[in-house]
This record gives C-alpha cells, structure tokens and sequence, in this order.
C-alpha cells in the first residue's frame, strides 16, 4: 500500500517536478541525535506548500524553497518530527531527530489512500510494530496480538496446533451477521473464513455424516507471516472503519507487510527451536484400593464386587494419569526466516521473506507446519508513476487430532474422564494398542486413535496485490494523485478425515460400516481493485485534501466435500472405495461495489484536523441487489496550543461514523429438496427468507483525548465510546407449530459502550539501558435494547448446549452476552435426587462479558540484554464448563467430593457448571542477550552487523479460578454469541523457544 | 493537462460501476420454481416433499426410540451423552435439548406441506389431472396430514398440539388432547369423502415410494388409500374412546366399523397370517443426498432385560431380541446395563439401515381391534382376532377372558411383541391404561419418574413468549 507516499503531511513527494518558481534551494542534513548516524529516507517538507523530498542514503537532502523564511518539518519512521525554521538566506540545516520510543509519530490510516500522524489522529486507532508483534514467536497474528489492544478481546478456541481464535473489537456488534473484523493486508480485503473440516465424521458432535461448526477448524486468518508484517492497525469501530463501509461494524485490522528501502541489502536470519509443554490437566480420579473401586463399579457401572476386585488386582497399574501419558508429544519444534531488504537510488526496492515452522500438538502425531514466501517489489518510473506489487505464497499443514464435543466416544479428555485409571490405554511393547475396558466408553482408545486417525488440513494460500500511483499534476499549491489498487486472496483448503476400519471406536460406532473417509476441497478467493483520486491543496493556514474513489469486491467460495463410510481396506484413502458416500457441496459469490469521498482540512498550523466522509455501497447479499446504502463519517482533532511546560501535547478528539454489516443469507425462501428413495419432493424452507434484507447499521460515537508528558516519555490515552447497531440481521425464530422455524429479518438494537486507556511510559532511559512500559485497560458493556415487534426473546442460533449447562439468550434489556441457565428447583429435592424439567427455574446467572481487560507489556533493555514480559489480565466473564459434566456423571473427576456435590446441584436443578473464566496469563516471557560486536564479527567474519540470542516463553504461566483446562475456550469455534462453551477441548500448551537472529 | 486530469479522474470513478452486482444463488432453488398453477411435476415433487418430511419426522430418536425408552423397552446407553439415560430414564426430558426438544418442528413442517399441497390442488393444471385424481390425491395428503397429528400428540398427549390453519403466519393455541383427536377425526373423515367421492378405482397421478406399494397393498389406487385412513380413523376413535377424562361415546363402536372396513371386513378371528405385513411403510436409505437410514440402526440401543424376561415360552417374536455383538458387548453406564438389543439395532449396518417400518400394518389394524371389541366387552371377537396373532407366534389360544382387566393384560402382551420397535404404541397404551406409575411399573433407576410424554420445546414456548395456556373444548 502506498499510503505512505500520500501522507497528508509527508507530502507529494512523487511529483518531485516542483516549479522552480521560488527563490533558493535549502539543502542538508538529518542525522540521530542519539549517535548521529544520518537517516536516510527521511521526509523534508516545506510547510505551507506542496514541495518536499527524501533524505539519501547519507542522510542528505536538496528542496527547493521560497526566498523568505520557511519552516521545514521532518519526518521519518521510529523516529520524532521536528519542524525547523530556516531564515532567508540561509542555505544549509542540519537536523537531528529524537527516537519516537512511544510511537507518536506512525501514520494511522484515514482513508483507502490517506493516512494522518497518529498525532493529529481523530479515533483511537491501536497500532501494533512488528517489534511488539513477533517479540516472542507467536504460531498466528491474532495470537501474536493478545494483551496489545485496549478494546479487542482475542480468544483463542483450544490448544490445538495452528490456531484457531477469535478478535472482538469493542463488544459483540451482531448477534447472528458476520462477526470477524475486517482484515485488509496491504489493501486486499483478506479472507478469514472457516471451512469445516470434517471431525464431525468420527467425533459425531453433531451426529450426522458430514461436516459442522464442532468440527475445531481454524479460521484462515492464522495463514498469515506474522514475521513479514510492518506493522497492524486496529480500527476498532464505525467511526474510523466507515470508511469499509458495510463490512466496517466489527472493525478493521489493516496490516502492512514490509516493503525494501533505499540502501544496502540487509539480510536477516533468525532460527528458533522449543518445545511445547501440557500446561494443564483436568486432573481424574485415581482408584487408591480395590474396595473404593468396587464400591464405584458397583454404584456407576452395575459390576459386581467379585468382578471389579478382580479387575482392580489384574490392573499392572492402578493410577494411570491419562492426560500426562497422552498429551506428551515433545519433538522439537522449529521456525526458520529469512529476509533480504533492500533498494536502488533509481527506484527499486524489495522485500523479501520466507518461513519455515514446525510446531508440534501435544498429542501424538500432531502438527503444524507453515512455510511462506514473501517478494514485495517497488519501482518508481520516471517522476510521475510508481508501482508496488506485494506477493505471499503460503503453505500450511496442519493436523490437530481430535479434540472438542463429541459423541462417538473418541476425544481424549472425554474418553479419559469415562476411564477409571486402572486400565491401560498406551500403546503395547508389540505395537498394538489395548482394547479401552472401561465398559463405559470402551474400547475406544485415544492412543490408537492418535495413531490411526489422520485429520491433515492442506492449505496453499496466495495473496498479491499492486498498487500503481500517478502523480496527474502537481504545482506548489496543488497536487492530485490517482491510485488504483488491485489485489486477490485465494486459498484452496484441502481437509481430510481417514479413519479405517481397524480403528475400534469406529468399529464400535459403524459396525458393519466400519472404515470412515471424509474429503473436503474448498476454494476461497477475494478480488478488489479499488482506485481512488486524492486532491491536495495547501494554503497558509488551510490544508485541504479530498479524495474520492470506488472499491470494486468480489467474493467466491466453493466447498465440495465428500463423506466415506464402510472402507474396508486400511491404507486407502480415496472415498470412491466407501461402501455408502455423503456429498454436500456450497457454493457462493458475491459483488460488492461502493463510492466514497472524503474531506480532511488542516487548519491552525496543523493542530486542527476535520474530516468528512461518506460511503455508498451496494451488495449482491442485500434483498435489493443494486440499492446503495451510505455511510458517513465525521471527525475532529485539536492539539491545544498552550500547555504547561511539562506537557508536551494534548489533543482532543471526537469522530463519529457509520458502518454496516452485510447479510450473509436471507434474500429468497428457498425450496428445500427432499429425497424420498431417490426421486425428489419438495417444500417450502422452513426459513422464511426476507426480499428486504439489508445490512445492520452501526453508529458509533467515541471522544477521547491524548497527552503527551515529560519530555514525550509519558504517553496516555483515554477513549469512550457508544456504539449503537440498528437493524439488526436476525434469524429470528417462528412459533415452530406453524410450520416453520425461523424467518430472517432486520430489526431491534444493540448498544455497546465501553472506555479504553494506554498509559505508554518510558520509565527509565539513560546510556542503554531502558524501561518501556505500556498497560492497556478496557472495559465495554453491550445490551439488546429491542427487538422487532412480534419477536419474543430466543436462543441465537449459533451453536449451544442446554439451558441445563448455561445458553446465550437474547433479551430486550439483557447484556448481549448474558448466560441463560437453570437456577434452581420451583419444589425442595433430596439431596441427589432430581428436579423435574417442569420444576426447573430459569435464571440468569452470569454474564459472559469481561469486567475489564487489561495488559501490562514492558521491555527493559540493559546494555546487550533484553527482558520484556506481557500479562494479559481478563477480570471476570463466565464460561460454561461441561467438561466437568463429563467426569462428574461417572465420578471420575480427581476431587469426587467437589465432582458430587457439583453434580447433585445440577440435578437439583442449580448452576453447576457457569463458572468465572476470569485470568491472569503470562503472554510473553523474553530474555534477550545481543552479542557484543566484537564477537559478531569474529564469529561471522565481520559480515554479520548483530547477532541476538533469546530465550523465549508464551503462555508459560495463567492463575484462574477457572475449574478447566483453560478459561479461554469456545468449542464451537468463531461464533458471535456464545462463545463460552467448555467441551473436552484440546489442552493448553506452555512454550519455550530458543532463538537466533543475525543480521548481515 | 489539467483538462485531461479532469476527464480521467471522472472515468476512473464511473467506469468499475459497469458490472450489474446481481447475482443468483446456485445452492437452492427459490419458492418462485412453483409458483403457478399446478403442474403434474409439481404434484409428484410436492406428494414427495409431504412424505418425505413425514419420513424426516419418524426417522428420530424422539419418534422411534425415546417412546420405547419410556415404554420401558429401549434403553439408549450413550457414555459420551447420559442425558440418554439421566432424562429419560433417570429424569424428565430436557426441553431445551434433544431429549425433550425432537419429534416436535418436522411434523408441523409435515402438515404445512401437506396444507399448501392440499390447497394449491383446486388450481391445478386441469390438462395434469383429472377430477378423481385430485381427489384422490386431495384424500390421500389429507390422510396422511391426520397421521401427522397423531404422531405429534402420541408424543405430546395431554401437553397441547396446535392446530394451525391455512394462513401460515397464524400463531395457532396450543389445543387440549380431545380437541385434537377430534380434529384428527373429521380430518380422516373429511379425507374419506374425498376419497368416496373419487371413486374407488382412482388413481394417484403420481409415482408413491416402494413403502407404499410394495408391502401387500398398493396405495396408489383408491380403495385402498380408503383402507388406511379407515384404519387410522379407528385407531384415533379407539382412543378417543380411551380417554379418562373425556371419552367419546360410541368411539369403540365406530372403531370397530372402521377397522372392520379396513380389513376389507374380514370377521373376528379371519385375518389371515400371511397378510399381517400388509400395510403402509417408511423405507430408509442410507449414504447418498438422500441418507435417512432407520434411527434404530444403532449401535447404542439396548433392550431393556425385563422385555426379555417377560416373554412366554415359545413366542418367536423372541428373535426381535437378540445378544449384542458389536463391542462392547455389555452396554453399560448411567446405571444400566444391557447384553441384548432389538435385531434391528444390533450393528448400525447397510440392511438394519434401510428396514422399513410400518406407517399401519394389518397386524396392527387386528390388535387393534381387539382392544375395541375388549372395551366394547365383546370379548369372544376381542379374543378371536388376539389368538389369530397369538396362535401365529407359536403361542397356545387364549380362552376368551371374563373381565376387561384379563382381556387388557392378554392385549397388551401381543402388542408388545407384535409392534416391538414400530413405534409409540406401547408407550400410548400404557399410558392410556395409566400403568405408567410407581408401584404399577417397576422403577429402572433411583430418580425414574416415569415419564408418559415429551414437553413443548424450548424453542416453540421462547416464541410463544412462554405463553403456552391450552385451548380446550
């Protein structure tokens, strides 16, 4: 993305054909204060006018200038702008800048080719540096982002390999659209769906054959290179996402990849190695004599005293801990990059990256593997055009067992919970594997199943975008430059589920259809061209810059995936060979297609900023195909001009804006096709489509402001919003007896509100050494304040369990993330006894929605080490824990007292399994140590500039009152509501990397 | 320059607005595709889509199994889902999940269906069908809309059907049992005019499923759609007559007339044996698109031990029951245990998928009215048509019994057997007879509360605001 070379303040620095109108010529210097090394590809601009340009490789520079006192103000990445005065007649300056260690100084995006310095920025945008991003190896960039936002809550799904997780920006905005941010990776609107993968097929569930939401698939947004990344913008609401118009309600994660600069190639190297540890255990029941096993086969399972004793005393072992013998695949894990960056004084430049990762599950056979290549390719033509083109192939292989809700007796933790400890399940010394004799989930065996069952997901994934820039004209006051962009995400997803016939849960389960196939191919592509004109005009006290444009979409899915049963052979694999097949395929397109303009006036040198835009979109997902719907935007920003010494600056911001959610379905009722000994029958959906269908419209205020203290060490941010969504898209259900279900429509609202602080300080800086500390809080609240007249409060559809464990329910006057369970019993039960569905109360016992969230991320810097640690603080929020449910209803839970009287309470009727899912979790844990120079060059024949060791840990520590394997959790994958939900889920995984980065 | 700036920076902005944006969806066809009159195709896909969706009802845990885990026949052991047990068995069903939430939407969806084909039928293409074909039709999806209801309140009972009226979006009360039996009545009885009307020699102007022809009868001609709506009519008017609370008068006489009619008026005692199979049935397939193998196609069903137990000697309907031998072979948890199971059950493979079940079988139809003729106290008829199936099995003659108690006791036993894992019909009649009942029924688990119905799930009482006040006559 070119936004950089159309900063409103950077200036036109393409049309460097100034008219040498003016009288002089200023030439000179920018260096590091610190040092005094020149910088190179620094910004000189004159202020009041349109001319500027680059510093060179020494730091030097040449702008032509009015023969009267200017002022020139400088600019460059990592570090302070400085405006400095040059008298009449003066000819030469040298200016040193001040390293930006807050930050203060990055370009926030304003618009599809307009940014603004975060210093002037009217929205809290989060910016996120590739140091911060990849300061300790993360396997996903929504991962890597965890604890760094005020006002995102990221939860990951499981603990199993290749990621998997969910970004919230400032609340739930949906209850039943689309509910992901918006990613947009150097101007390409990426695509972050999931495809199901197929688990369903031997897990059941969601019975069936084929595939479902339980199935623990990733969201292919973990695809991404978080090494290649320059750095992530977070636009977390309507009013600075407008500007994506009706796919901007979520928010929007822009992300800009590195592009080469101008010098010597630089070549960086970094490999790392670690491992990855079970970070928590359920914890079962060990069986300490024959007479307490007796007593609990007798109670739980009807076995006679005689025969259970028997058992007892056969069992080599009696206490066998599961979840410690299975969860302990330690092979060593990998990543290895490399990039090359660099750039010619003629115009080229390039980026160029790749990665190779191995990451293990902690389960047997479990993997996840990536590699990437990157080539970002710049190329200025003649003074006029410059073209970028950015490139990725990616790669990954990922196979992350079986894990999550199931009914087919086969995912670990719940096999292991309906396993008393005294019979073995590891593999036997001739290879084979033990029969489970637990009677109650017999014989299925987890280890067999690692051994046997594949679930590899092969993805291949391109994205590529070009943005070409023509400077149409440019004189000292104006400049109008066109950018067209055009861009394609593709990803062709190949998943596959094989789970043969020897296999005794599948035997179990299919018997004489034994032998279970699945294969899914899906393939996703996004295109966009979006072009945009941007008009500058600049006048002493006014800068105005207007751009308008179009921003073309194009969405296509197609998923065909095929389901084997009764494969009787063990090493085949294609489904042709299935005795009975299941096909299923989805097809989709879509066609986006939007204006927008914008107005951004600068006026009182700089300290105040206006904008106003608007955008008109239509959607092929809409009811009416070609109505365009608006969404527009204002903003202002004042810096106060007069401050007390010890405050640097102070802005004040307000911005208010629109944005959209498309519908996903809902134009037609469709007629559902049945079946009947195959000559097909036909009737009505029982979903009642609606032909108005249009997006959800949300409306968000946010005021804030910015200080900037004691000498720019001390930075704090603060943000309120109120962001309200119209028109919702429901599915709302129908009376059932009528006939149908559930009718979509548009209507009802949700309002969310919620603060954000950053505090960025600086806390100690002298020599080399440095103590950079940044803590984030955020808080929100969202409740339904209505629904469409006649719709009575419902269970969203997303995925839930029952009423018995804890549902999402949507209610006028109700937090949006409210739990709906039991409560209690209308009549007094006995101790153990039950209340009857009849008598059960209703209630609402927790609410899913943190208190707060908040991060504390610091980096200290001695001399050659480095040590940086990030705590991720969520207070409060309730999850719904039905694994416990598990080992309760046998009494194979470790504390079967707690395990009894949890489970009583559920039959009496009580809350038994919400529970507070608050944490506190060590994110990040680094030491670093930087090789002293004289080192380097020996070990690498001076041909290395810097050598860093690091040792490295993520999620090494979480201290909850949380009863399962982890707070963060939701087995049904990304859903917006409801996403608490506690079933077997893969364990967490503690990480430990050792690290090498050299730069030649 | 600047003239030229101007005229590209206004294309660039018009020019990408070029494509039209409309797209259509290739996933499924839209409600528009039977819009019109009535084609002949559209009688045979919509015919289909009724039976179909009927199909789609039965083929449920809630239908073919929960009633005979009630009925104290079935046991479904699942480790990984103890509700299976805990809320059928060992607890009331769940209204909120699948325990106590299935067998509910896709009859009413069944009866939406057969509603909009029943009514588009008048304006049919009169080139596609003739009068008596769409009468007979007109009868035939009326017949089979009242078999819908009384799957719905076989499992609902005394907890409220709604009866719902043309208009779809209409928010129908939920209706008391009487209202809806006799609803059922005058549905099966206003089918039967039709069917009068056509004559008996009509035909259905399109192709039925094998399970509506190939079991004895061919439901495609007239008179014999005549025999399964008589011998649904008599089934209704025979517990219409049952009901403790409300009785019809002269139900057990009408359900004798009926079922008489239906057996082609065979006497007491004179239905042959080999015609027993002889009826309507549901055929399964398993694998494909179409994929809805028979629900009791699975490995986790059981039967209840005491099933077995409470066999006389010599009945051959014991090979409906038989050991388990897909592993593990005891099916245990949940406090139960079982080694037996239905043979329909026993492993979830190709030919158990696809059994049909019986809709109504002439076996049913002779049970049936025997139990009419008991409580009508004609109970050398009762006993005529009990020992034609009796005698069967391998099993001696009854003597004719002297009071309602005995000739109960004696009936129950053959339906038992008879319909083992056809259906709710042990669950009706038990609960029907009020044997349902601690101190009657043994307990099979410490918390049993003998559950005689499903609740209305949560999600028809979350739209109905919770407001779920029956209508009653």
């Amino acid at each position: 993305m070119k936004i950089r070379t159309l900063l409103f303040s950077t200036i036109a620095l393409l049309s460097a054909t100034v008219a040498e109108a003016q009288g002089r010529r200023i030439t000179g210097k920018v260096t590091a204060e610190e040092g005094g090394a020149p910088l190179s590809a620094a910004s000189v601009t004159v202020v009041g006018t349109t001319t500027g340009t680059y510093t060179g490789e020494d730091g030097r520079f040449s702008v032509a200038a009015p023969a009267a006192t200017v002022t020139l103000r400088v600019r460059r990445l990592g570090y302070a702008q400085k405006a400095v005065t040059v008298l009449a007649g003066q000819s030469d300056v040298t200016v040193s800048l001040v390293r930006d260690v807050l930050q203060l100084e990055t370009q926030v995006v304003t618009g599809t080719a307009t940014a603004v310095s975060s210093q002037n920025a009217a929205n809290a945008v989060a910016v996120v540096s590739a140091e911060q991003l990849t300061r300790v190896a993360a396997p996903t960039i929504d991962v890597a982002l965890q604890g760094k936002v005020a006002g995102a809550i990221i939860t990951t799904n499981s603990g199993a390999p290749g990621g998997g997780s969910q970004v919230q920006l400032r609340g739930v905005s949906t209850i039943l659209g689309s509910f992901s941010p918006l990613y947009v990776v150097d101007g390409v609107i990426v695509n972050n769906s999931t495809i199901n993968g197929g688990l369903n097929v031997v897990s059941g569930a969601s019975r069936g054959n084929y595939s479902s939401s339980q199935d623990q698939s990733v969201n292919r947004i973990a695809d991404l290179n978080p090494n290649d990344i320059e750095n992530i913008q977070i636009l977390k609401g309507p009013s600075a996402s407008s500007i994506y118009g009706s796919k901007g309600t979520n928010g929007v994660i822009i992300i800009t990849t590195k592009q080469g600069r101008a010098g010597a190639t630089t070549v960086d190297f970094t490999q790392r190695v670690g491992r990855s540890t079970l970070a928590n255990k359920i914890g079962e029941r060990c069986f300490q004599s024959a007479a307490e096993y007796a007593a609990w086969a007798a109670a739980n399972i009807g076995q006679s005293a005689a025969a259970a004793t028997a058992d007892y005393n056969n069992a080599a072992v009696k206490c066998h801990d599961y979840e410690e013998e299975y969860y302990n695949n330690d092979g060593i894990a990998y990543e290895t990059i490399g990039s090359l960056r660099g750039g010619s004084q003629s115009g080229s430049s390039f980026f160029v990256s790749g990665l190779a990762k191995h990451d293990n599950g902690l389960a047997p056979s479990d993997f996840y593997n990536k590699q990437s290549l990157r080539a970002n390719v710049g190329q200025t033509l003649g003074s006029r055009f410059t073209l970028n083109a950015n490139t990725e192939i990616l790669h990954t292989l990922t196979q992350r067992g079986i894990s999550g809700n199931d009914n087919y007796g086969v995912s670990p933790i719940g096999v292991f919970l309906f396993t008393p400890s005294i019979f073995p399940l590891a593999r036997n010394a001739d290879g084979t594997f033990p029969q489970n004799g637990s009677v109650i989930n017999g014989p299925s065996n987890p280890f067999q199943n690692a051994d046997q069952v594949k679930t590899p997901n092969n993805t291949y994934r391109f994205i590529g975008s070009a943005t070409g820039n023509l400077s149409l004209f440019s004189t000292e006051q104006q400049t109008l430059d066109a950018t067209l962009t055009g861009g394609v995400d593709t990803y062709k997803s190949n998943d596959k589920v094989v789970s043969p016939a020897t296999n005794y849960a599948d035997l179990a389960v299919n018997g004489a259809l034994a032998g279970t196939l699945f294969n899914s191919d899906g393939n996703v592509t996004n295109a966009n061209l979006n072009g945009s004109l941007v008009h500058r005009y600049v006048l002493p006290v006014i800068t105005a810059q207007t751009s308008a444009g179009f921003r073309q979409e194009r969405r296509e899915v197609s998923i065909t995936q095929l389901t084997g049963r009764g494969v009787i052979f063990p090493s085949v694999t294609n489904v042709s060979n299935a005795a009975q097949t299941f096909p299923n395929q989805t097809l989709g397109l879509n066609k986006d297609f939007g204006y927008f303009a914008q107005e951004e006036l600068f006026a009182l040198n700089e300290r105040l900023l206006l904008t106003a835009g608007i955008n008109a979109e239509r959607s092929s997902n809409n009811g009416d195909q070609q109505k365009f719907f608006t969404y527009p935007k204002f903003s202002a920003s004042y810096r106060v001009g007069i401050l007390p010494s010890m405050i640097n600056d102070l802005k004040l911001r307000a911005a208010y804006g629109k944005a959209g959610n498309q519908p996903t379905a809902g134009r037609t009722t469709f007629l559902t096709t049945l079946l009947y000994e195959g000559a097909t029958g036909t009737r009505a959906s029982t979903v009642k489509g609606a032909d108005d269908i249009h997006p959800e419209l949300a409306t968000e205020t946010e005021g804030g402001f910015d200080l900037t203290m004691f000498a720019s060490r001390v930075r704090f941010s603060a943000t309120a919003y109120k962001k309200k969504i119209t028109d919702l898209l429901l599915t709302a259900p129908i009376v059932s007896s009528t006939g149908f279900t559930t009718q979509y429509l548009n209507g009802g609202q949700i309002t969310n509100h919620g603060q954000e602080l950053e505090l960025d300080v600086t806390a100690y800086q002298r020599g080399t050494t440095s103590w950079i500390s940044t803590t984030t809080f955020a808080r929100q609240r969202g409740f339904v304040d209505e629904l469409p007249e006649g719709i009575n409060p419902f269970i969203p559809a997303s995925g839930s369990f029952s009423s018995r464990y804890g549902n999402a329910w949507i209610a006028p006057g109700m937090s949006t993330t409210i739990i709906q369970a039991t409560v209690g019993c209308k009549v007094d039960v006995a101790p153990g006894a039950a209340c009857s569905s009849a008598n059960r109360i209703i209630g609402f016992p927790a609410d899913a929605n943190p208190d707060f969230q908040a991060g504390f991320n610091n980096l200290v810097t001695v001399g050659a080490f480095r040590f940086s640690g990030l705590l991720d603080w969520r207070k409060g929020g309730a999850a719904v824990n039905l694994t416990n449910n598990y080992c309760d209803s046998y009494n194979l839970c470790a504390d079967t007292l707690a395990s009894q009287t949890r489970y009583n309470l559920y039959r009496a009727g009580g809350t038994a399994y919400v529970e507070n899912a608050g944490f506190v979790k060590l994110r990040e844990l680094t030491v670093g140590y930087q090789l002293p120079t004289g080192v380097t060059r020996s070990l690498f024949s001076g041909r290395a500039q810097s050598v860093r060791l690091e040792l490295s840990g993520r999620n090494l520590k979480t201290w909850t009152k949380y009863t399962g394997l982890d707070p963060e959790v939701s087995n049904f994958g990304n859903q917006a509501i409801g996403r608490f939900q506690d079933v077997t889920p893969y364990p967490p995984a503690r990480t430990f990397l050792f690290s090498l980065a050299t730069t030649f | 320059m600047r003239k030229i700036s101007l005229a590209l920076s206004a294309s660039f902005l018009l020019a990408a607005g070029c494509d039209s944006g409309i797209v259509t969806n290739e996933n499924s066809p839209t409600v528009d595709a039977l819009a019109g009159n009535l084609t002949g195709a559209g009688i045979q896909t919509l015919s289909l889509g009724v039976l179909a969706q009927d199909r789609a009802l039965i083929a449920s845990f809630a239908y073919l199994i929960e009633p005979e885990i009630f009925a104290r026949d079935a046991y479904r052991i699942d480790s990984n889902e103890p509700r299976y047990v805990n809320e059928t068995l060992n607890g009331t069903p769940d209204y909120g999940s699948f325990s106590g939430s299935g067998g509910f939407a896709a009859g009413y969806t069944a009866i939406r269906s057969a509603t909009t084909l029943i009514n588009a039928l008048p304006g049919a293409d009169p080139g596609a069908i003739t009068e008596p074909q769409r009468l007979a039709t007109t009868g035939f999806i009326k017949t089979i809309k009242a078999l819908d209801y009384y799957r719905l309140l076989e499992l609902r009972d005394t907890i409220g059907v709604a009866i719902q009226t043309a208009d779809p979006n209409f928010v129908a009360p939920l209706s008391c049992k009487a209202n809806v039996l006799d609803y059922i009545a005058s549905l099966l009885d206003s089918a039967n005019t039709n069917l009068t009307t056509a004559g008996a020699s009509a035909k259905l102007p399109f192709t039925l499923p094998t399970g509506f022809t190939a079991y004895g009868r061919n439901y495609g001609v007239d008179s014999n759609i005549v025999k399964l709506n008589r011998g649904l009519k008599g089934k209704v008017d025979l517990y219409r007559g049952l009901q403790h609370t409300n009785p019809t008068a002269g139900a057990f006489t009408a359900a004798v007339a009926e079922l008489t009619q239906a057996l082609g008026g065979a006497a007491p005692g004179a239905v042959a044996a080999s015609t027993f199979g002889n009826g309507a049935y549901v055929t399964f397939i398993s694998g494909g698109t179409e994929n809805t193998p028979n629900p009791l196609s699975d490995s986790k069903i059981g039967v209840n031990p005491k099933a077995q137990a409470a066999l006389q000697a010599g009945d051959t309907r014991s090979s409906k029951i038989i050991n388990r031998v897909s592993a593990p072979v005891t099916l245990g948890g949940s406090g139960l245990s079982t080694t037996l199971t239905y043979v329909g059950s026993n492993t979830a493979n190709a030919a158990n998928q696809v059994r049909p079940n019986a809709i109504l079988r002439d076996e049913e139809i002779v049970l049936l009215r025997a139990q009419a003729y008991f409580e009508l106290g004609q109970f050398a008829n009762g006993a005529a048509d009990l020992n034609s199936v009796r005698t069967t099995y391998g099993l001696a003659a009854i003597a004719v019994p002297t009071t309602l108690a005995a000739a109960r006791t004696a009936l129950l036993y053959e339906k038992r057997y008879s319909l083992f894992f056809e259906g709710p019909q042990r669950l009706v009649d038990l609960r029907a007879y009020g044997l349902l009942k601690a101190g009657i029924t043994p307990a099979e688990l410490p918390n049993d509360p003998f559950n005689t119905a499903l609740p209305i799930p949560k999600f028809e009482a979350d739209a109905r605001g919770n407001v779920l006040t029956l209508s009653c006559k």
